[in-house]
């Protein structure tokens, strides 16, 4: 079939280039084989019936999706346009802040399968912690703190550490719970969920004696463990474990920075301010969504800019917001775009008003594009703070100042040339925590090492994938 | 007993408790760790610092209690960004986006280092030994650095079976920088020929010059510490632009004579170390120690113009003949004769005495003469003296047979020496071989030098291995060194094979590798190969060398006049050496020349 590939004229489509050697080809094969044989993937993705296939799937996204994005996003789009878009005023190249600041951020990877003992799982975690100074009085933009200096005040970096728990013995709670209360670094449960109620009830619960005689009155026993803070239950598959643990891991190095002498104007986090809620109570369904909160609020004690970016936004319309964007200011204008609440003057877009966790709650998200080769991110702040320190009642323009300041120094923090684009920060705190192939399957060696060192069998560790070699 | 102890990896080594294990410090900087490669090609990946191509870098391994010091040799270079796979979106988006920056940069970016392994040295008892390339470093093993003033030492050390030897060419070179670890050639391996070869301009003058220095200074040596055995080395140098007594820049060879005591002088040089064809053109105090080339008529043989120049079957079997029955008067003969004799095709003593004419009108090829020199060459040669010879005011023809008499004189009076179990064979044997009437003059002198202990005829006679070494230049060696010219009768083809024997060795000096005849090439032992002009000549270097350096094209095309790569099939290892300029080392020797060794050794008894 390789060979097949590289006949054809390169004006026609690979396809179209070797469909007609392969239908000879293919009777051939038939005849020679019998009428029995199996047909393999590839040869069933070149046929002309996946073809029409595909036709008939873009034609009914065409018809159902994108002719009633139109409608949808027309009401809107005026708005959009006049009122929530705006050009980022961007710094000079050679810029001398005034004051040079510290900018963190933390990015966290791992694996839910290191190793399968059984029906034991264990997980991998790794976190990053990237603190950089802008630095504008050298030539070296935006150059890491000194490391043995930040190791200092965070701990080792990058952080790794594992979890473990059996799928099937309805440990899985227990064990998270107790990996939870291990990584994170504020230990009273307590003190862990009054930020949200605090930010959530706008102060009205301010202590745990607050929650009596409220909705959450009945709630209360459950707020003390951390173990009652894990409400989905049902669906703690190892992914979901795997997700609770890394979010938290990261939140805990978060933490750390907050609490440190470093004090850097902004941290950045990889991910949305999403909050999921428990549908009943009113709460966050896991620890996380505490532990989230938690930080908005030292963040805010510390003056401190948290932010959350991430590329995969969910964010209905992004392409159309970016059209516009590029229409309005220029094929390789910078740009941004407040996407309110239904609280917010205005009120919320129709173009995501079914979405219940767009805007988040206690978050305001912004769509931006720092880059013309990509597609356009989201951030997300903390919405106390961002009323605090971004939003002016009643004047609008200067909330746009206020904001347009907080994006030139994210643009600003966003120019490092192998991530156009994308806070640099983040990108290194990346690229250090996170686990190549190869890391891993040294990780497994080692695991299988260790096992051998305390004179535990040597049972197949890989995950159950790996067996039958399928 | 065994020790362990922990290694910078956090592992155990087995240290033999005998041996100590080594001061990686003394390696020099530390610059990288090993990545891919096996045993003869290896990656390196190293910090951004200015590494050139030819840079020699250390590797220390430990591998199943056996410690190394590989030796590897920079031949590319290539720039790496960790966390960037490609580099040219880097560059674009540097160029594209003109407020682009690289944060944290520095620490990111290596260099991808790839090269040849040269081979390792490992102790075997107290001495270091030197291997080829059979055996591969650690994995990620870490890679050192040659620093000038910290590794020399070091170096030396490990190098020494490499490096060490009689004659002086220069200093190993690492990169652009030297250590001072000096490179030699053993005297004993100057009969299995040496070839010097390098465009114009590479520095060939100036390393002639520094090999003659370095030949004078071995042969003081040997007469200061007569104890010692140390080889003496004659030399018989052409300067075909007359710049080895007078020197390029400041110094020459004259002023080396001169920084002599006169006892020194007279012990090292004899009366004279100059030849020319005009002494009287000669500057005054050159003159001194000047003489005039004058080589007798009788004294040349029909194998010598057939080692410069083609002539017919015709012509050899008549000029044959006439030597056969005019001896040492053929040539006068050829010259007076007027018609062909008989026998001889029509036209063939014209021809002949066409090719003859030059001797004619060659002030240095005279029919007499009351001082002629070739005697005095053979005293010289067998006595360990260098004589210059300045062949700027010859043609090259004269050039040519001047070289290939004195070769086969040498060498035919040694080939009797050999032939023979005491004096009286010899006499016997160089009577039959060489000029009757040259004999007589040297005879003398030849049984003092090769006569073990009198001059009867049945003492015993010496070994030519244990007289001086003689090495005698081929200037613009493919003219007499081709295919074409070795075929025939050449004197050359001859000491080209057997010049060991008799301890006499060619010094070939060449622009061009590819042109001169395989015999020659393939018999050499030695090469300084300088800077060459084209693709093709850096080519058959490379396939001519006595040590595999292939993979070393580039380093050719990028080396810089005085920078030379010695290669030596008893060496494991190709040395890239910078030959320092002879001012340099005349400036930092001369004041070992006015020393008479003796008062010296009494100085430090008092």
């Amino acid at each position: 079939m390789q060979q097949m590939a590289s006949v054809g004229p390169l004006s026609l489509s690979l396809t179209q280039r070797v469909l007609p050697f392969y239908d000879s080809a293919m009777t051939l094969k038939r005849r020679a084989a019998g009428s029995s044989e199996l047909f393999s993937m590839l040869e069933k993705i070149l046929t002309e019936k996946f073809r029409q296939t595909l036709r008939m799937v873009f034609t009914d996204i065409e018809n159902q999706i994108n002719r009633r994005d139109e409608e949808e996003f027309a009401k809107d789009e005026l708005r959009i346009k006049e009122d929530l878009l705006s050009q980022v005023e961007t710094y000079p190249a050679d810029v001398l802040l005034d004051e040079d600041f510290l900018v963190a951020a933390v990015d966290g990877s791992g694996t839910d399968s290191l190793a399968v003992y059984d029906d034991v799982r264990v997980h991998l975690l790794s976190t990053s912690t990237v603190v950089l100074d802008t630095n504008t009085r050298s030539e070296n933009l935006f150059s890491p703190v000194d490391r043995s200096a930040l190791e200092r005040e965070v701990g080792e970096q990058p952080y790794i550490d594992a979890h473990w728990h059996s799928g099937v013995r309805g440990d899985a709670r227990k064990k998270l719970a107790e990996t939870l209360v291990n990584v994170y670094p504020l230990k009273d449960i307590v003190d862990l969920i009054l930020p949200f109620f605090r930010d959530f009830t706008n102060g009205r619960i301010n202590s745990y004696s607050d929650l009596a005689g409220t909705e959450y009155g009945k709630y209360a026993p459950r707020l003390k463990e951390m173990e009652s803070l894990i409400s989905r239950e049902q669906i703690l598959t190892n992914p979901t474990v795997h997700e609770e643990i890394r979010k938290a891991s990261e939140y805990a190095a978060i933490r750390k920075v907050l609490m440190s002498n470093i004090r850097p104007r902004y941290v950045l986090i990889d991910g949305a301010m999403s909050v999921f809620m428990h549908f009943v109570r009113h709460y966050p369904s896991m620890p996380t969504g505490f532990m989230l909160r938690d930080l908005c609020e030292l963040a805010r004690k510390n003056d401190v800019i948290l932010c959350a970016v991430s590329k995969n936004h969910t964010i209905p319309f992004a392409h159309k917001i970016a059209k516009m964007a590029r229409e309005k200011f220029g094929e390789g204008a910078k740009w941004f775009c407040h996407l309110p609440c239904k609280d917010d003057p205005g009120g919320g877009l129709h173009i995501y008003e079914d979405r219940t966790y767009i805007p988040p709650m206690l978050a305001v998200p912004y769509l931006f594009s720092f880059s013309r080769d990509n597609r356009p991110s989201r951030i997300d702040f903390d919405r106390i703070w961002w009323l605090q320190n971004v939003f002016v009642p009643d004047d609008p323009h200067a909330t746009r100042e206020n904001e347009k300041a907080l994006f030139r120094e994210l643009e600003f923090m966003s120019r490092d040339a192998r991530w156009y684009g994308y806070p640099v920060p983040l990108a290194l705190a990346h690229e250090s925590c996170k686990l190549s192939y190869e890391d891993l399957r040294l990780a497994r060696e080692i695991c299988q090492d260790v096992r051998t060192e305390m004179g535990y069998d040597n049972k197949k560790s890989e995950p159950l994938r790996a067996d039958y070699d399928l | 007993m065994t020790t362990r102890s922990p290694s910078h990896f956090g592992l155990t080594m087995i240290c033999e408790e005998n041996g100590m294990p080594i001061d990686q410090d003394k390696l020099g900087e530390i610059y990288g760790r090993v990545g891919m490669g096996n045993q003869t090609q290896l990656g390196i990946m190293g910090s951004n610092r200015d590494i050139s191509v030819g840079e020699i870098f250390m590797i220390y391994s430990h591998r199943d209690g056996h410690e190394r010091v590989f030796f590897f040799r920079v031949l590319g270079l290539e720039n790496y960004l960790r966390q960037v796979d490609d580099m040219s979106r880097i560059a674009s988006t540097l160029m594209v986006e003109g407020d682009a920056y690289l944060s944290g940069i520095e620490r990111n970016m290596l260099l991808s280092v790839g090269g040849r392994m040269l081979g390792y040295a490992e102790k075997d008892g107290d001495k270091w030994v030197f291997r080829s390339p059979r055996r591969l470093p650690d994995h990620l093993a870490s890679v050192y650095r040659p620093v000038p003033g910290t590794s020399d030492a070091f170096v030396r050390e490990m190098l020494q079976e490499q490096t060490d030897g009689d004659i002086f060419v220069g200093d190993l070179q690492v990169g652009e920088a030297t250590l001072d670890v000096p490179v030699k050639i053993p005297a004993k391996f100057l009969p299995m020929h040496v070839g010097i070869f390098g465009s114009t301009g590479s520095g060939k003058s100036n390393l002639m010059m520094v090999l003659i220095k370095s030949i004078i200074d071995t042969n003081l040596a040997a007469l200061r510490r007569p104890n010692d055995d140390l080889t003496r080395v004659s030399a018989f140098c052409i300067d075909p632009h007359d710049e080895f007594a007078k020197g390029v820049d400041r110094y020459g060879i004259q002023h080396v004579i001169e920084a002599m005591s006169k006892e020194t002088r007279s012990d090292v040089i004899g009366d004279f170390y100059y030849l020319t064809t005009h002494k009287g053109a000669t500057p005054r105090e050159i003159r001194r120690y000047a003489r005039d080339i004058r080589i007798l008529w009788s004294e040349i043989q029909p194998r010598d113009l057939y080692s410069i120049m083609e002539f017919s079957p015709q012509m050899s079997s008549f000029i044959d003949a006439q030597y056969a029955s005019e001896g040492e008067k053929w040539i006068s003969s050829i010259l007076a004769m007027d018609e062909d004799p008989e026998g001889a095709p029509k036209g063939t003593l014209r021809a002949v005495k066409r090719r003859l004419r030059f001797l004619e009108r060659s002030p240095i090829y005279v029919e007499s003469n009351p001082a002629p020199i070739l005697g005095d060459i053979f005293v010289a040669m067998e006595t360990g003296r260098i004589l210059v010879v300045n062949t700027s005011l010859m043609s090259d023809r004269e050039q040519f047979l001047l070289t290939t008499i004195v070769t086969r004189t040498l060498s035919d009076m040694r080939r009797a020496l050999k032939s023979s179990g005491n004096l009286g064979d010899f006499e016997k044997q160089a009577t039959m071989r060489l000029p009757k009437s040259f004999f007589k003059r040297v005879k003398a002198k030849a049984l003092a030098f090769y006569g073990k202990g009198g001059t009867a005829e049945d003492t015993p006679v010496q070994d030519p291995r244990d007289l001086p070494v003689i090495q005698i230049t081929v200037e613009e060696a493919p003219s007499i060194l081709n295919p074409e010219l070795m075929r025939g009768q050449s004197v050359f083809k001859d000491i080209s094979r057997q010049g060991r024997k008799f301890n006499i060795g060619l010094l070939v000096v060449s622009q061009q590798v590819s042109v001169l005849d395989n015999v020659i090439l393939s018999q050499m032992n030695t090469e300084i190969n300088l800077r060459l002009g084209n693709e093709r000549e850096i080519r058959s270097c490379i396939d001519n060398a006595s040590v595999n350096i292939s993979g070393f094209e580039n380093e050719f095309r990028v080396m810089s006049r005085g920078e030379a790569i010695v290669t030596a099939s008893y060496r494991e290892l190709p040395l890239p050496v910078r030959i320092p300029l002879f001012d340099t080392v005349f400036e930092r020797d001369k004041h070992t020349y006015k020393n008479d060794g003796k008062r010296k050794a009494e100085k430090y008894t008092l």
